[in-house]
């Protein structure tokens, strides 16, 4: 490989000088943090992951069509949210949340577009747990610890960025084809 | 000059009257109004059906004395919200069964598309020399009357009020009525694969019930979804059993591992009358050597039902459900007066048949 | 001289990072409906945001004085993030609000339907809930009450997991309504259940002649508790005779199904009800 004369001169440069090459790393490691801690979270369009253990779930046992259906249609909940959140658009929230929980984010993009704040959320996955599947089969409780980056933003202006695990606890009802979020309540770690 | 030249154009003009007349089937129709033969007798009256020129095809029958033109046209295009009502004649074909130089006996099928899909009948027409032109004889159909009287109906209905929309999640609502497929057999058909048999209605309020079916192939992905459409009575009343077919066309029973059965039920405001009497079922051939399952309705409640649908499950030797035939029977049901049906059975299903079970479902002006 | 730039730049970061990332006190966890105060995060005029499950709250206040949240802001459970910003500086905080004293019940009772003396039949779900429709996720006692038709109530305690409690109950032998009651202090839900009579036992059929007419009817149709199957019932009459098979479904009608058929010759008639099936008779017609 031909390498230029200036490239053979700036190597010299920094094996030949210790001080700056300890300066030079310090720069680079900073540049490279501050590049990794710059906003990057986007209105992402790809489903997130979710993962269900319903091994303690009862008491009554899950159909394997409802193992299948409750994390891909929780994965579209949390997909609808990002997207509705972040564009202030509510009728993205009418195919997965139903009840309180639609009825509660509603009420947030009512005040997003009021005040010009509004939420991206960069999904990183969620890994679900079934604490309770009625005898009837008609609610489904569950835990769900989420790995997120969340962004507020001020119209274009980013004013809070944070990678966070939050716990929350959802219940899920069945509708015509699909089980919908009814409640999603975010909980400290450790509870209930 | 001028004389000659007027005289040319309307040489001319009559001459293109002719031969557009001429092209236009003139000569045909002027041929079959005078029905030279039998078939063209038969051809010409059912044209004018067709047309509904009821006058015209009325003119054409022999026996005109003891045919009220009121009863041939109802016989023709229905009566009471009966299906021919709904129905449109769209084309015919007619051959000779027997023919002498004085009557012969020519037969009809008539090919109607009607609100639920194509209808065919059959009708055996004698035809009689008369003059130098041959005419029809209608098959005289008097309608029976029914003395005046008073059906007593102990009404018996059930109406439904839902929880509202607007109604906490929650709050207490009327259960859909439970309902259990009872029998299910997978047939592999000359074109398609076809799943048959029966559901009952296990509750004590009347279901609204549709069987729907998904293939899975070996590898467990759906290969195919269908519906029983409208070979099911969807009207269940508690206990009510009905059977049920879904057709999966141009599929094969080899690329299938498993069937994912699906009954749905819902709740509906329904009726406990009438009451439809299936009497006199018996399987026969029929003139063009088919099998048929026959049989009369005979309505015992006091109103008129307008679309009768009939379907039927035939059993083997076992018990099991082996074929579900069904058809749209033409004319209304008037009350107490016997109508007949026919449902073909294929051939080599027929000759396994040592039972069969009908039912009957049906369609009203103002609800169903 | 490019070291101490560098090192500046570093320098500059770290404090950058620092300012931004301030943390602004506020309580680890408040009740939902309960107003309280943020302490000031700094002089001088700012903008105050809080972000809640259903809030996006943004209003210009004084820095130096406590920021107060009114009881309606919030009254949903969740992790809310609080924030002031003056001038280029934010600093910010969370806490989660908790759900309220139990004040209302979700009670689900299922099926409004069941058939006598079914064990573990009916299923009864209790969701426990605060004022604002929030999920009480603190264990919580409610009271489980049954009252059949014929007899007394029997009245159970049960805690709550996670705000929900359940219980699984056998339907009485008699049919009529049981009446199913939660109640936790002053919240109380009732649901009604329909114990109706299940298939039909023991079918049986008569026949006798009415004017050259066979009138066939069954006896009245009970389950095998006694309960009369409920009218509307569809019985299934099958004759098979000289002129081939003639089936009627008739509704039972004041707990009885009736129907007349003609008959020639000898004449074999069933009687079912769903999948239960009756008795037979072989009778002779022509009269």
């Amino acid at each position: 490989m031909i390498r230029p004369a200036w490239y053979v001169r700036k190597m010299t440069n920094t094996i030949h000088n210790p001080i700056r090459r300890f300066a030079r790393i310090t720069a680079t490691t900073c540049l490279a943090l501050c590049l990794a801690s710059l906003p990057r979270v986007s209105a992402d369009t790809s489903l997130p992951t979710v993962e269900l253990n319903a091994e303690k779930m009862g008491p009554r046992q899950i159909e394997d069509l409802t193992s299948k259906s409750i994390p891909r249609d929780y994965a579209f909940a949390w997909l609808s949210m990002a997207q509705a959140l972040d564009t202030n658009r509510k009728d993205l929230l009418g195919g997965y949340f139903t009840g309180l929980a639609k009825e509660n984010l509603v009420q947030k993009i009512a005040d997003q577009q009021k005040t010009g704040i509004h939420l991206k959320y960069e999904d990183h996955g969620h890994k679900l747990e079934g604490l309770f599947y009625s005898p009837a089969g008609d609610a489904m409780q569950l835990r769900d610890q989420a790995a997120l980056e969340i962004q507020i933003l001020d119209g274009d202006k980013v004013i809070q960025t944070e990678q966070v695990t939050l716990h929350f606890i959802v219940l899920m009802t069945p509708g015509a084809d699909r089980w919908l979020v009814r409640d999603l309540e975010t909980i400290p770690e450790g509870k209930p | 000059m001028k004389r000659l030249l007027a005289i040319g154009i309307f040489i001319i003009t009559v001459v293109l009257v002719g031969i557009s007349w001429f092209t236009s089937g003139g000569l045909a129709r002027q041929r079959m109004y005078s029905a030279q033969t039998p078939e063209e007798a038969v051809r010409l009256m059912v044209s004018q059906v067709q047309a509904h020129n009821w006058d015209a095809a009325y003119s054409r029958l022999a026996n005109r004395g003891e045919v009220d033109k009121a009863a041939f046209v109802r016989d023709l295009a229905g009566s009471n919200g009966s299906l021919l009502t709904y129905a449109n004649l769209e084309s015919f074909d007619v051959w000779g069964l027997h023919q002498t130089n004085q009557d012969a006996i020519f037969r009809a099928k008539l090919h109607y598309s009607t609100a639920v899909g194509p209808l065919e009948t059959f009708r055996d027409l004698k035809v009689e020399h008369d003059g130098n032109t041959w005419k029809v004889f209608w098959p005289t159909t008097r309608l029976p009357k029914l003395a005046p009287q008073v059906i007593p109906v102990n009404y018996l209905r059930w109406d439904v009020i839902n929880r509202g929309a607007q109604d906490d999640w929650g709050v207490q609502n009327v259960d859909n009525p439970q309902v259990r497929i009872i029998s299910m057999n997978a047939l592999q058909r000359p074109d398609s694969v076809v799943l048959v048999g029966e559901i009952v209605n296990e509750d004590t309020i009347p279901a609204y019930v549709n069987v729907s079916a998904t293939l899975l192939g070996p590898d467990g992905n759906e290969v195919a979804q269908e519906g029983s459409f409208d070979k099911i009575s969807h009207t269940l009343l508690p206990k009510q059993v009905s059977p049920y077919r879904i057709d999966f066309p141009g599929m094969r029973m080899d690329k299938i591992k498993s069937v994912r059965m699906d009954a749905k039920a819902m709740l509906i405001a329904a009726s406990a009358d009438p009451v439809i009497e299936v009497g006199q079922q018996h399987i026969e051939t029929d003139a063009l050597n088919k099998k048929v399952l026959r049989g009369q309705l005979v309505n015992q409640s006091g109103q008129i039902v307008n679309i009768p649908h009939v379907i039927a499950s035939y059993y083997d030797g076992n018990g099991k459900v082996i074929w579900v035939s069904d058809g749209y029977v033409d004319q209304e049901l008037l009350p107490q007066i016997p109508v007949s049906f026919g449902l073909d059975v294929p051939d080599d299903v027929a000759k396994n048949v040592q039972n069969y079970h009908v039912v009957v479902n049906y369609y009203e002006n103002n609800n169903s | 001289m490019r070291a101490l730039i560098s090192v500046s730049l570093l320098l500059s970061f770290v404090l950058t990072t620092a300012l931004w990332s301030a943390e602004l006190k506020v309580p680890p966890q408040v009740t939902a409906g309960n107003a309280f105060s943020i302490s000031g995060a700094g002089s001088g005029q700012g903008t105050f945001y809080l972000i809640g499950p259903a809030e996006s709250i943004k209003r210009q206040v004084d820095l130096a004085n406590d920021i107060q949240i009114q009881s309606e802001e919030v009254e949903h459970v969740g992790r809310y993030t609080a924030i002031t910003c003056g001038g280029d500086q934010c600093s910010s905080g969370h806490f989660y609000v908790h759900a309220a004293a139990p004040d209302r019940l979700g009670l689900i009772v299922h099926p409004s339907r069941v058939p006598v003396s079914n064990p573990n039949a009916i299923s009864a779900v209790v969701f426990v809930f605060d004022d604002f429709h929030n999920l009480v996720l603190v264990p919580q006692s409610v009271k489980l009450t049954v009252t059949p038709t014929a007899g007394s109530s029997i009245s159970e305690s049960r805690n709550t997991q996670n705000g929900v409690t359940w219980v699984r109950l056998n339907s009485a032998p008699k049919g009529g309504p049981a009446k199913i009651e939660a109640a936790i202090g002053k919240a109380s839900e009732i649901r009604v259940v329909q114990q109706v009579a299940s298939d039909a036992c023991n079918l049986q059929m008569k026949s006798s002649w009415m004017s050259g007419k066979l009138v066939i009817e069954t006896n009245p149709v009970r389950d095998c508790t006694g309960n009369f199957v409920p009218d509307g019932t569809i019985v299934s009459f099958t004759k098979t005779d000289a002129d081939g098979k003639t089936t009627v479904d008739v509704p039972l009608k004041k707990g009885i199904a009736k129907v007349e058929m003609p008959v020639s010759g000898q004449a074999h008639i069933t009687v079912a009800s769903g999948v239960v099936t009756g008795n037979e008779l072989n009778v002779s017609g022509g009269r």
